[in-house]
């Protein structure tokens, strides 16, 4: 299919009802407090002019809607190579884009969009300009052929492109994540979140059921018994409905993971109700990671996080929000993929502890430090603060662990073409990082670390840092003098 | 290819950045940091003056708020002092190094493949003593930018020069 984008041209005409919901969306969210209050007067309110102010705000919106869809227009640029988008209906703008600016090209589809059978395209940029361009109503062809159009000035050889896509074509799919793995996923993962809840939820409620047993002094007929039933019964509740949410939440939002190679880069599409597209290409990755805790190594699954170079203003909470995660992967899965991104499989090379220190200084935050504060205010006589000395051990045991297995578990490894960052004490992390994607390189330490000798490192790369705490200072620093060696000298560029 | 060889790499013997003696800060420098805490120290002296006028309760004590702003003042002249004498920097061959801070240490090392682009900036009082603002930006966020305050400013733009320079030979084909 040849589609022109010579002309400007509009979106798809049901476009209308996605501009329709998008501005009904924006005045909700603008006027929720309003409407709330409304909401809980509606008896006192007259019906008649409710439904009245009602039908003009839909006519009004529907108005606005279609003013929208009719000034909304694309095309391309042949001449001076860019990519025009024109929009607003009073204040008018016109944005180009130089088409070798476009970073990726994502096609998506949200709810409505997918009811009414048209996609979403959005063009991001390397530019500094956080402003977002999409087009919010098209149909799939179009996307696909807009699409292919919009990256086609990265590879300037269109014929041999050409026969490797009908070459790639044959080859089809290249991982897909299974329904079980992602039931596997839900199951296993975001425990940390989920204990929170969970305590949070527990301590409301038996605060509450105090208060009630208070009030009510009917605690002579609740014995021991009853209420450890009750807890046990709410605890195991809690349990069950945080891993259903964690598993819906996953399936919706990964539901029919499919990764499919096209010449050099992967295409991903995933979502149940949303669904999105987007491309993974190896050039782009800054930084790779893997993560996977205990029960997850028992079945062979992990995710694995796919860090790509962002416009240079974002944040790192943006950063983190545009990484790639492709969830349930099991042990081939991620070789093949981390072999595809990285080129090979990265290797475990010299590895770097963390100081004692690290495991000294915890303890007195999270353990000393705490408990201090406990006993003198339960030692001044606030009796109230004695039966709350039994969950002591519990949190000493627990902290105690944590601080056990994240120390054990924060390594970093070094060989000549990689370096990996071990970290976590309950979901393990391995970030993989190849020295040539490295920005800049900081050392720092504190001056009370200059007489054990121990610093931090930190590495820059346009998907986030890396940093490692608390490491023998004079290896840190020879390491640095490497990696500066190897960013130096390297042909290879990080983009 | 022929000419390819992959030898291992002493890792000891590379030049190293620890050992690259750092220029450092134009003294007069020193003088603009002065200047920025007086300033600021003075608005707040004018502030607790005001207050001890103002508020009759507080005239018996007037010592108290004097007494802070003049540790502050002393406080933020001391950190001032050890903040400019920790700075320095260096433009070695392929990279940029500076180091910073106060209660620790920081050294940042940029190569010189890995700039993006080159800042230079005047301050008021600074343009007044003939200094300049370098600033070294990466693709790599803001925290890895790197600000050098207080360089002489035929030198800072001689500096910039060269940067801009190895940014283009890095990027011949105008990536």
């Amino acid at each position: 299919m040849e589609s022109s984008f010579n002309i400007p041209q509009r979106q798809s005409l049901v476009g209308i009802v996605v501009m329709f919901t998008d501005t009904l969306q924006k005045l909700i969210r603008s006027l929720w407090p309003i409407l709330l209050i409304w909401i809980f007067r509606l008896d006192d309110l007259n019906k008649l002019h409710i439904s009245l102010g009602a039908g003009v705000v839909v006519v009004l919106l529907g108005v606005v809607a279609y003013l929208r869809y009719y000034n909304f227009t694309f095309f391309l640029d042949e001449d001076n190579d860019e990519f025009v988008i024109k929009e607003g209906i009073l204040n008018k703008s016109r944005i180009a884009i130089p088409l070798e600016k476009i970073q990726q090209v994502n096609i998506n589809q949200s709810l409505i969009q997918k009811i009414i059978g048209v996609h979403a395209l959005e063009v991001d940029t390397a530019g500094s300009s956080k402003k977002e361009v999409a087009i919010k109503a098209i149909t799939h062809d179009l996307a696909l052929a807009l699409k292919k159009r919009l990256l086609e000035s990265d590879k300037k050889v269109v014929s041999i492109e050409n026969t490797e896509d009908v070459a790639n074509e044959k080859q089809g799919t290249f991982i897909q994540i299974s329904f079980a793995s992602l039931l596997k996923t839900g199951i296993t993962s975001n425990y940390a979140r989920s204990f929170a809840v969970l305590l949070a939820f527990v301590l409301t409620v038996f605060q509450n059921v105090e208060q009630y047993l208070d009030d009510y002094s009917i605690s002579q007929y609740v014995t021991a018994e009853v209420l450890l039933q009750f807890i046990v019964f709410i605890i195991v509740g809690i349990i069950i409905i945080t891993l259903l949410i964690n598993l819906i939440r996953t399936i919706l939002k990964y539901f029919n993971y499919k990764i499919t190679q096209q010449q050099n880069s992967l295409l991903l599409s995933f979502g149940l109700l949303n669904t999105r597209n987007t491309i993974i290409k190896p050039e782009r990755v800054q930084m790779v990671g893997v993560r996977r805790n205990f029960f997850q190594r028992k079945i062979d699954i992990q995710d694995v996080k796919i860090k790509q170079a962002s416009s240079s203003d974002s944040s790192s909470k943006e950063q983190q929000k545009l990484a790639i995660e492709i969830p349930g992967c099991s042990e081939n899965e991620k070789d093949t993929l981390l072999k595809f991104i990285l080129g090979k499989i990265p290797e475990r090379g010299v590895m770097l502890k963390p100081n004692i220190r690290k495991v000294i200084i915890q303890t007195l935050f999270f353990l000393i430090m705490p408990l201090s504060i406990f006993f003198t205010f339960s030692y001044l006589n606030i009796s109230m603060l004695y039966d709350y000395g039994v969950y002591v051990p519990v949190y000493s045991l627990f902290v105690i662990l944590l601080i056990y297995f994240s120390y054990r578990n924060n390594r970093l490894f070094v060989n000549n073409d990689f370096i990996i960052k071990q970290s976590g004490a309950w979901d393990i992390d391995n970030d993989f990082l190849a020295p040539h994607k490295i920005q800049a390189i900081s050392l720092k330490q504190y001056f009370w670390h200059k007489r054990a000798n121990i610093g931090t490192v930190k590495l820059y790369t346009a998907g986030g840092e890396l940093s490692f705490d608390l490491a023998d200072y004079t290896k840190l620093k020879e390491l640095t003098n490497y990696w500066l060696y190897q960013v130096e000298t390297t042909d290879k560029n990080w983009m | 290819m022929e000419n390819y060889t992959n030898n291992a790499i002493e890792t000891l013997d590379l030049p190293k950045f620890e050992s690259v003696a750092l220029s450092p800060l134009q003294a007069a420098y020193y003088k603009v940091m002065l200047l920025n805490v007086s300033i600021f120290h003075l608005l707040l002296a004018i502030g607790a003056g005001c207050a001890i006028y103002f508020i009759p309760q507080l005239q018996l004590y007037w010592y108290v708020p004097v007494s802070i702003v003049t540790v502050l003042f002393s406080i933020s002249i001391l950190i001032s002092r050890v903040s400019f004498k920790r700075r320095g920097f260096a433009f070695r061959e392929h990279d940029v190094i500076y180091r910073s801070g106060i209660m620790a240490v920081t050294t940042i090392i940029i190569p010189y493949n890995r700039i993006q682009h080159v800042a230079l900036h005047e301050g008021l009082i600074s343009r007044k003593l003939g200094l300049a603002t370098l600033e070294i930006f990466t693709a790599g966020g803001n925290s890895s930018d790197v600000k050098i305050s207080g360089i002489d400013k035929a030198h800072a733009e001689k500096i910039k020069q060269l940067l801009v320079g190895k940014i283009l030979n890095q990027h011949p084909d105008g990536e």
